[in-house]
Parts: C-alpha cells; sequence; structure tokens
C-alpha cells in the first residue's frame, strides 16, 4: 500500500515537473494574451515641408477613444454620455457595449483634447484615451494633389503622404495594462509603456512662396477665362527640382471632401503628371533643338540657322493636306528662318523639319527628350504619354508631330524636355524630395540624377536664344518683362472628343523659362477650356510673365544688365 | 503498565498540529486566491476567508471533542452513520432543500448553512465497512461475505452519480476497493470485486454525455478552449505561471477571474502559480506526512476495527489529494473535487477535522 502511494505521489511530481518547469514558459506566454489588454499610442506622423523647411503638412495631437465593454458599470450612463461629448449615435454605441463579442471597440478618433478633457471629468469605468494624431494642412487646398491626404487611421491615401507613406509613418507605441478576465484593470496592474516612434520628416523642392504666388495667378486665370481647369508647373532647370505644381480647382486638405468620390476623383488628380494632352506648338522647341544639334553635327539634312523656308500656308504629305494655322496672306509667314518660323509659330516649317530629319533621327531625339516613357517622377499614377511606336509611324504623322499634333504628352513630360533642351542639353530625373530630416535632426538628401543628354550645349545655347526672341518678338511677347531674359513659346491646342476635333475647345498653353542664357526657373501653364480667346499667346503667357514676376520680387533677382 | 498507558494516551499531536496548521494554510491561501472575485461579486473581500474561518474553528472543536471520543464505541454508530448519510444524500433530491449549482444538485440547505452530503457519506461508509469487517472477520475471504460492503457502496455511489457528482462517486468506489483489499480478503474475490469497476467506468461515461466532451477537453483542451477545455486550460496557465519558485504569495494572476473555482476545487493549481514547484513539494510532504501518520496508526491499532477504520479515514483524505492534484494538473478529466483541509467549503474542511481527531483517538488508543 505505501509503495503504490508513493508511486502515485511520484507521478503527480512527474506531471508537476513537466507543467511547471517543461512546459512552463510556453503556458506563460499564450496566458499573456488574456492577462494583458493594449492600447495603442499613435506615432507621430513625419512633416512634409517645402524646401526652406516651412511646415506644409503638420499633426494637431488628438486622442483615440476606446471601450472595453466587459469593464463599462453603466452602459446607460456611458452610452449618453459618448454619444453626447463625440455626437454619437445612442443607440449604436449602446448595441457596441452590450453587442457581447467583441472585447474592444474603438468608439471615436481623431478627437480634440478639450472633449477628452471633459471625459476625463466623467471617470467612465472601461472607456480609455490614447494619444492619436491629426493631420493639419496650413495652406488648406495649396497643393493638394501633390500633397495628398491620409485616412482615417493616419496611412497616407495619395500623393506624397501616399508615396512616402513608410518614411512618414513612425511605429506606433503602446500602453499595456494587466487586467482581470473582463479587461478591468487590477490593482497592481503592471503599465508597460512602449513609445511610439516618430516618422520622419519629408522635404520637398516646392518652394511655397513661388507655389502661392503660382496659385494666385492660376486662380485668376482660371476665374478670367472661364476654364475647365488649369494646371501650373514651375521647375528649376537646372537640377529638375519641382518648385511648384498647381492644379485647379482644388479642394481643402483640411475637409476632405470623403462623401463625394467623384468631385474628389477629379480634384484630388494631379493633371500636370498623370494626364495626357495634345501639347500643339510647345512641342516646336524638340522639333527645333532636333534641327539645331542635327545641324551642328553636320547633317545635311537639317536646316541652317540662316535657311529661307517655303513660304506655302500648306504641305501635301501622304496625300493629306497639312495647314498652317495663319493664312499666310499679306506676306504673312514668308522668308522665315528657323527663329522667325518660332516667332510666328508657322506649322509647315516644323513639318519640313520632321520629314526631313527622317522618323529614325527624329524618333530618337523624342526618344532622349523622354517622350513615350514616364519622367520617373517621385508621385503615383504618372501617365506615359503617347506617341505612335516608330514602327508604325507614317510620314503623315511625322509631319504632325513637328507641330506638336498626333502625340500625346504630360505637363511634366514637356516641361521636363523643355528643360533639357534650354538648360545645356541635360536631362534629370525630376523629383519632389529634396531630403529625408531624420527625428535626430540628420538629414538625407536627394542628389538628382542624369538620365540623358539629347542635345549639346551649343545647340541648347542656340536654341534658347530663338526663344528668347520668340517672347521678344514673337507670339510669346505677353511674357516678355523688361531687363530679364525671358524665353519661351506658346501652344494653342485643338481638344479631340471620341477622335474627332471638338469644336470651340482647345488648350492654350505657354511654355517659359529665364534667364535664358542660364535658366533658372521654367514655368508650363495650361489652360484647359479657356472661353473667348483661346490662343496661348493671349491666355497662357500673360500668366508666365506674372509668375515670373512674383519670383522676380520674391528672389530679389536683379535686372539682367546691358554689357 | 501505567507509564505504556500514559505514553499510549499522548496520542499523535503532530499529526494534530499538522492538519490545524494546515487548515490555516488553507484559510490564508483562500484568502489570496478569492479576494479579487469576492470582492467583485460579494463586495466583500473577505467573503470566502470568513467562511472558511468559521469552518476551521467548527472543524477545529469537532476535531478535539472526537479526539476524546472513544473510537470502539463509533462500532454502534455504524447503522445510524449509514442511515443519516443515505437521508441526507435522498434529500439532495427534495425540491427546496436541494441546491443546484454547475447543473449538479449536490448541496442541501437549512437557513443559511449548506452541506454536501456527498462529503459526509464518505466517511460514513468508511465507518460503515470498518466496523463490518471488524465484526465479521471471518466472512471477508468469500464473495459472499463481502457482499453488504458492495451493496452498500452501490447504493451510495447510485445516490451520489445522479446528482451528479463523478469525482464522489470515484472516491468511494476507490475507498471500497481499498477497505475491501485491506480487510485481508484473498485475491481471487477482490478480482471478483473489481471486475464490475472496470465495466462501470465506460458506462458512466456513455450514460453522460458530457463526460466524454470533458474527456476530449482534456485530451486537447486547446481544441474547445471557451467550453470544455477552459477550465483546465486556466489551470495549466497557473501553473506554468508559476513555474519553479513560484510568483509570490498574493502574486496570482490568474486569480484575476480567469480561473473558475480557484478558492474551491482548484486552489493548488493558484498555490502553483504563487508558490511555484517547490512550493508544491513542500505542501505534498505534508499531505504525505498526514497519510503516512494515519497508515501508521492504522499498523499500531490493537484491533481490526482500529485498522480499519484509521486506514479507511487516511484513504478517504489520500485519494482526495491525489485525485485533485492529477485533475489540477492535467493529468486525469477534470471533475469537480475539493482539495481536502484547503479548499472553500465547510462540510469537507469539517468532517476531515473530525476524521482527524477520529484518527488521534485511534492512535491513543482508547
Amino acid at each position: 500500500m505505501g509503495l503504490a502511494i508513493a508511486f502515485i505521489f511520484c507521478l503527480i511530481f512527474a506531471r508537476l515537473i513537466y507543467v511547471q518547469l517543461v512546459w512552463g514558459s510556453e503556458l506563460k506566454l499564450r496566458a499573456a494574451d488574456q492577462w494583458n489588454r493594449e492600447i495603442p499610442v499613435i506615432a507621430s506622423r513625419g512633416l512634409i515641408t517645402d524646401t526652406n523647411g516651412e511646415v506644409l503638412a503638420g499633426n494637431k495631437t488628438t486622442y483615440s477613444i476606446f471601450l472595453r465593454p466587459n469593464a463599462v458599470k453603466d452602459s446607460r450612463y456611458t452610452a449618453t454620455v459618448l454619444s453626447e461629448l463625440f455626437s454619437l449615435d445612442y443607440n449604436s454605441v449602446i448595441e457596441k457595449i452590450e453587442g457581447g463579442k467583441v472585447s474592444e471597440i474603438t468608439v471615436a478618433r481623431q478627437v480634440d483634447r478639450e472633449s477628452v478633457e471633459k471625459l476625463v471629468g466623467y471617470d467612465l469605468p472601461g472607456v480609455y484615451y490614447a494619444r492619436d494624431n491629426t493631420r493639419q494642412y496650413t495652406y488648406n487646398d495649396v497643393l493638394c494633389q501633390v500633397l495628398g491626404f491620409t485616412a482615417n487611421d493616419g496611412s497616407g491615401l495619395s500623393g506624397v503622404e501616399k508615396y512616402y507613406d513608410n518614411i512618414l509613418s513612425g511605429t506606433d507605441g503602446e500602453i499595456s495594462y494587466t487586467t482581470d478576465i473582463v479587461g478591468i484593470e487590477t490593482e497592481n496592474s503592471v503599465v508597460v509603456y512602449h513609445e511610439a516612434q516618430a516618422g520622419n520628416e519629408i522635404r520637398l523642392t516646392i518652394d511655397i512662396d513661388i507655389q502661392l504666388a503660382a496659385e494666385e495667378a492660376m486662380r485668376s486665370v482660371y476665374a478670367s477665362s472661364n476654364a475647365k481647369s488649369v494646371s501650373c508647373l514651375v521647375l528649376n532647370p537646372q537640377n529638375f527640382d519641382i518648385l511648384a505644381m498647381v492644379n485647379y480647382p482644388s479642394y481643402d486638405l483640411n475637409n476632405v471632401p470623403r462623401d463625394d468620390k467623384d468631385t474628389l476623383n477629379t480634384q484630388s488628380r494631379n493633371s500636370v503628371v498623370c494626364d495626357i494632352y495634345e501639347p500643339g506648338s510647345t512641342f516646336k522647341i524638340m522639333t527645333a533643338a532636333a534641327n539645331i544639334e542635327e545641324y551642328l553635327k553636320g547633317n545635311k539634312s537639317a536646316f541652317s540657322p540662316t535657311y529661307k523656308f517655303n513660304g506655302s500656308r500648306t504641305r501635301s504629305v501622304d496625300g493629306t493636306k497639312i495647314k498652317c494655322w495663319s493664312d499666310h496672306s499679306n506676306g504673312k509667314h514668308s522668308n522665315q528662318t528657323l527663329a522667325d518660323a518660332l516667332n510666328n509659330s508657322c506649322n509647315p516649317c516644323f513639318t519640313d523639319i520632321a520629314l526631313s530629319l527622317g522618323k529614325d533621327t527624329f524618333y530618337n531625339y523624342l526618344g532622349s527628350f523622354g517622350f513615350g516613357n514616364v519622367t520617373g517622377v517621385d508621385f503615383n499614377g504618372e501617365a506615359l504619354g503617347m506617341l505612335v511606336p516608330q514602327s508604325l509611324v507614317r510620314d503623315c504623322d511625322l509631319a504632325r508631330i513637328g507641330f506638336g499634333q498626333t502625340v500625346a504628352v504630360t505637363g511634366l513630360q514637356l516641361a521636363c524636355a523643355t528643360a533639357a533642351a534650354v538648360n545645356g542639353g541635360n536631362y534629370y530625373t525630376p523629383h519632389l524630395l529634396k531630403s529625408v530630416v531624420l527625428p535626430n535632426g540628420k538629414t538625407e538628401n536627394f542628389e538628382p540624377i542624369l538620365k540623358s543628354k539629347p542635345i549639346s550645349a551649343q545647340a541648347s545655347s542656340v536654341l534658347a536664344e530663338m526663344l528668347e526672341g520668340v517672347v521678344k518678338e514673337g507670339s510669346g511677347k505677353k511674357a516678355y518683362i523688361e531687363g530679364y531674359k525671358v524665353g519661351g513659346k506658346t501652344g494653342t491646342a485643338q481638344k479631340y472628343e471620341d477622335g474627332k476635333i471638338a469644336s470651340g475647345k482647345y488648350i492654350s498653353s505657354f511654355i517659359g523659362f529665364f534667364p535664358a542664357d542660364k535658366p533658372q526657373y521654367l514655368a508650363l501653364i495650361i489652360v484647359d477650356e479657356p472661353q473667348g480667346t483661346y490662343y496661348g499667346s493671349a491666355v497662357a503667357a500673360p500668366v508666365a510673365k506674372e509668375i515670373f514676376e512674383d519670383i522676380i520680387s520674391i528672389k530679389n533677382i536683379r535686372p539682367y544688365e546691358q554689357e | 503498565m501505567k507509564r505504556l498507558k500514559f505514553s499510549k494516551k499522548a496520542g499523535d499531536i503532530p499529526l494534530l498540529i499538522c492538519v490545524f496548521a494546515m487548515a490555516c494554510f488553507g484559510c490564508l491561501m483562500i484568502y489570496s486566491a478569492s479576494s479579487y472575485t469576492a470582492e467583485v461579486q460579494y463586495g466583500d473581500s473577505l467573503y470566502f476567508v470568513k467562511k472558511q474561518i468559521l469552518g476551521v474553528v467548527l472543524g477545529t472543536a469537532a476535531m478535539i471533542g472526537v479526539s476524546f471520543l472513544p473510537y470502539r464505541k463509533l462500532i454502534g454508530f455504524r447503522f445510524p452513520a449509514v442511515i443519516i448519510a443515505v437521508i441526507l444524500l435522498v434529500l439532495v433530491f427534495v425540491p427546496g432543500v436541494g441546491i443546484t449549482n454547475y447543473g449538479a444538485t449536490r448541496w442541501i440547505g437549512f437557513g443559511g448553512v449548506t452541506i454536501q452530503p456527498s462529503e459526509i457519506a464518505k466517511y460514513a461508509y468508511a465507518l460503515f465497512t470498518a466496523a463490518y469487517f471488524a465484526k465479521n472477520y471471518e466472512k471477508v475471504k468469500t464473495v459472499k461475505g463481502v457482499l453488504p460492503v458492495l451493496g452498500m457502496g452501490m447504493v451510495f455511489c447510485l445516490l451520489i452519480i445522479i446528482e451528479p457528482n463523478m469525482s464522489i462517486t470515484m472516491c468511494v468506489g476507490m475507498l471500497m476497493l481499498g477497505l475491501i483489499f485491506l480487510s485481508g480478503t484473498n485475491l481471487k474475490t477482490f478480482a471478483v470485486v473489481l471486475a464490475p469497476f472496470i465495466i462501470a467506468v465506460p458506462l458512466l461515461i456513455i450514460l453522460e454525455p458530457y463526460r466524454l466532451q470533458r474527456l476530449s477537453a482534456f485530451i486537447d483542451p486547446w481544441a474547445s478552449p471557451k467550453d470544455e477545455g477552459y477550465q483546465l486550460i486556466q489551470s495549466l496557465y497557473a501553473l506554468g505561471n508559476g513555474g519553479p519558485f513560484g510568483t509570490g504569495l498574493f502574486n496570482s494572476t490568474q486569480k484575476y477571474r480567469f480561473l473558475p473555482f480557484a478558492e474551491s476545487d482548484f486552489i493548488l493549481s493558484i498555490m502553483g502559480e504563487e508558490l511555484g514547484f517547490v512550493g508544491l513539494l513542500i505542501f505534498f510532504f505534508f499531505c504525505g506526512f498526514i497519510i503516512y501518520r494515519g497508515f501508521k496508526i492504522a499498523k499500531n491499532s490493537k484491533d481490526k476495527f482500529g485498522f480499519l477504520l484509521a486506514s479507511g479515514f487516511t484513504l478517504v483524505y489520500g485519494i482526495q489529494v491525489v485525485v485533485n492534484a492529477l485533475v489540477v494538473s492535467g493529468a486525469i478529466p477534470p471533475t469537480g473535487l475539493p482539495l481536502p483541509l484547503i479548499s472553500s467549503g465547510n462540510t469537507s474542511l469539517i468532517i476531515t477535522m473530525a476524521s482527524m481527531g477520529v484518527l488521534y483517538n485511534v492512535s491513543r488508543g482508547d
């Protein structure tokens, strides 16, 4: 009998050794799940600042309210207080409390300090709060399509907020309490606080002063021209820093129209990057650049700067007739050199160049100027543009591409190509990110990447001078600023709807830069469907002038001094 | 002769001290295990402890009182004991008197007092069996001779199993086997007696489907962590959290209402959590001490009745300790059985202490 009892006790000990000593740590780990309740501490999201550190997107400290139904003592009272404080529906709150299955409910997010202080005053058991984050945009709707907005949980949904979400979003922390079975904190509760890790600051190439100037100019042309929409891009041609980007109409980032999906979809589109249009005459810059470079290289099929183009209004290609926009009457558009052709924006001259260079040479230039491909800007949803594949292109297509038809581009593509054409021939990857600033103040700078060199510095300088002429005495006159070497080119394109020319619908544009001998600022103005006057020279060029004048005063740029 | 008688009269004082100390230790553990739950449920963190202290007082009085009652007089009490036990067991099923808890009717209540008749029945049966074999020791070697013991055992088992209370039924069954074995029967008779038990176990499981569920929950408690497996998982969590040296007295986490019956049937889990494996080892050492002294008293007893009575009462205690430990550690399927002298519950405490008084009296040789 004694032996039997000793044996049974040994059995018990063996079992206890197994459970407590061998299995113990695993059991403990499993049990920790039921012992601890966590409340998230939302990490502070990284700031988005402009090139000078001006805050564009900051944070307001707000709070999240949580509820553990099991720990609630008086559910009716709790529901009354919560629904009043956070303007919630009483019935849905009480349903959540009494509903049963969920052990923790998020009652409200991003509530302000004031109402949390009131809540603390009520001292409701089972109701908890923790730090949350609410994005606050300094300039409301300015730069809204570029900055983008965040979801209710703080994650980036569009724009820079989305593209750099992993840099901006920090790591959430948590407060962990030991609680009893229903989530009531225990008397000797161990509170473990895991600090949240703040996100990094994104410093953009955007210059908010230039952005605001551009916004103002674009809004006024939007109003005066009754346009459908307007866009603007300001670029530093030396390194392709994007200094300003405007798409209007826009929406308020601090009051995103989340309920109106259609409006939000239209107004949150960064058109200048994501939408394509037929550029029209501004594209002649590319044709001219290709011709000048080929001429300097000694290509016999290129035209010399002194060559006088045929003054006829039409060209016949592949049996189709190509016309100039001007009627060429009374000696208009006669005896034109390349510079004259640019001044007058004479279509047949550029048809001559495109056909003379031939599709292989011409397409080489289009390729190295970045057409038919994305620029690689740090933004989601960039459009490719539309370029007839080289193998399929007919002479009648090539003839039109020469002056900017039968081709579709994004504003960004055109601005970058133009910048490369006038900056000495360097094509960089355009970018919005200037640097990442870590919480410890350390800065990681983004270095410009040289993508290609489409033309030589010499050709570039010849072209820039010709474009300066366009503003000085040609179709771009309305962008002329005394004492500053402004270059540029106008564009007026007819819009297509269902493959046919839509009557009365135009896109007026102007691309300009200054100073022409060493361009520092380049601006592209696009006015979509202006009512009344629709020529780019009349609608878009004055806007560029306005923006350039603002830049001159903001940057305190001294006028060019005559030697 | 006189000197010998004097030394005999001193009896096994260490046993009584150990039993009393254990009952007091029980109060401490009940306080630790139940204060939070009692505060939440009754608004009084001492709710269970107060009841238990009353039990310790009454139990100590009963233990001391019984110590002076010559045990041989209990032979004459054998029939009243079983009759009272059976009446109490039947009363459980009388509406208005019987109290149902957790789906089982195991208690009877008079005014504010509730008692668990099955706790009394175990001792009544041990007394009856010891008395029967002491009076009819020549019959123990035949099956016919042990029939009255078997018959009475069946009556008790039947009344307890329909409550239902599987664990105490098992205890009574094991007690019956133990006592028949100790009575000096031969192997053949013992084998004939044993056979029905081996058949009974699977039969009982099939009769009540909840037992099968419990059985499967015991094999893999995580298959039904919120239902059948819950109790065992929580008990294992407590033991695992205790590890080798425990979390320290009053530092249980599982007592925060995670572990049901923490102050009663599963108090050993809380002890394992707060005092660790080493603590349980020391505790079992004292349990072993009580069992050892119990059997030693039986062995030293001058007559057959004393031997069987002491063995029987020691077995009742030992069986409960062992079954409780095996349940709590998940070595056998969970059943509701208190840890004697420790678990909250006054019927068990008082009768166990009283039985220890009887052991003491046997040790004195009155």
